[in-house]
């Protein structure tokens, strides 16, 4: 064809060239959507397990330790894994909310990513935040009850604040650091959208 | 006669998308393996989103637009764990060195690269790219993407300028 453009040569080459032919009947899609909704139901399985976990071993000190403050940092620990939980819930719920095609394919690609930027930005909120009170009282109630000399439990005590300072800090820096770069995306995207 | 159930609706997006599926797929996914799985999820999802569809925008638009999304979704899931930088058209465009336009190489290397390139880039250049080669014009393009009119424009000016320069310098024709 004279007329025909390089570029429209290729197009027709990318339309033309040889496929897998690979189809699905419904019966498939059914069995997939199955699938589906058992990797979602473990997914969730595998939150709980994990707060389940924090819950027994919480809970078991709660038993063992005569210390009222770290009993006390135990019950609060435990309420901060459930809210923990709650909220990694909600957010996967959220997720997987399906749209279709009423949205385009910018609004789609910036709303995963400001849902991924606020889940990191408020990561203080709702997943760092609720388990520091309980923390706090339990180092403290460990340390009171440990038979040294006060000096000693001073010491102990502010390494393990120290310790797990540090690691709460590096999480919130990780996250912070995450979500500027999700921002940047996110920036991107608003400047060519309609 | 009443409203296409959503067995029916799958059925014919299937029947009319099927082929262009596989090459979106294949755009977005290099390993065999991962690309069928993306395919399949890719139908899921289209079969999920006709329990929605209300005809508020053609059935391409909507084929392409879930396909599209559920890609991007599972681009963002393989980056979280720790797969490569995408690079813009811009980017494709300022590193362009003499490279690839050396030789008029056959059809099937042509597409080869072709595809190879399509891969490195960002999302949305990666939607426009392929919207463009499936011979859409700017107007469904817009559509599809949510993108300006005038991005479109400028993009496919872009997209022109590339295809020109990586695969048919050289050649007879260019």
């Amino acid at each position: 064809m004279p007329d025909e453009t390089p570029q429209d040569e290729l197009s027709k080459a990318w339309q033309n060239q040889p496929g897998e032919n690979m189809t699905m009947s419904l019966e498939d899609i059914r069995r997939k959507a199955g699938k589906f909704q058992r990797r979602i139901w473990w997914r969730n399985a595998r939150e709980y397990a994990a707060v389940a976990v924090v819950v027994a071993v919480f809970g078991l000190y709660l038993a063992w330790f005569p210390s009222p403050v770290a009993r006390a940092g135990s019950v609060l620990i435990i309420t901060g894994a459930l809210y923990v939980a709650y909220q990694l819930h909600r957010r996967a719920a959220s997720q997987s909310a399906p749209t279709g095609g009423l949205e385009h394919c910018l609004g789609f690609h910036r709303r995963e990513l400001e849902r991924q930027r606020d889940a990191l930005t408020n990561v203080w909120n709702w997943y760092l935040g609720p388990l520091v009170p309980g923390l706090a009282l339990f180092i403290v109630g460990m340390v009171i009850a440990e038979p040294i000399p006060v000096p000693y439990r001073v010491l102990s005590g502010m390494v393990m604040f120290a310790v797990a300072g540090a690691v709460f800090w590096l999480v919130a820096k990780l996250n912070r650091y995450g979500a500027r770069k999700l921002q940047m995306e996110i920036d991107e995207l608003k400047a060519l959208e309609k | 006669m009443g409203e296409p159930s959503q067995d029916e609706r799958y059925r014919e997006a299937a029947a009319g998308y099927g082929p262009a599926l596989e090459r979106l797929a294949r755009a977005y996914e290099f390993d065999a393996d991962r690309r069928r799985d993306l395919l399949q999820e890719i139908h899921l999802a289209l079969w999920r989103s006709f329990a929605l569809f209300d005809g508020r925008c053609s059935l391409r638009t909507w084929v392409y637009r879930v396909a599209h999304n559920t890609a991007v979704s599972y681009g963002i899931g393989r980056r979280r764990s720790g797969d490569g930088n995408l690079v813009s058209l811009e980017d494709v465009e300022r590193t362009l060195g003499t490279r690839d336009g050396d030789e008029a190489a056959g059809r099937r290397e042509a597409l080869a690269r072709l595809t190879e390139l399509i891969q490195t880039l960002k999302p949305l250049d990666r939607q426009v790219i392929l919207s463009y080669l499936e011979g859409m014009d700017a107007a469904s393009i817009g559509e599809i993407t949510g993108l300006a009119a005038g991005n479109v424009a400028t993009k496919i000016h872009r997209i022109k300028a590339l295809l020109a320069k990586r695969f048919n310098e050289g050649a007879p024709n260019a």
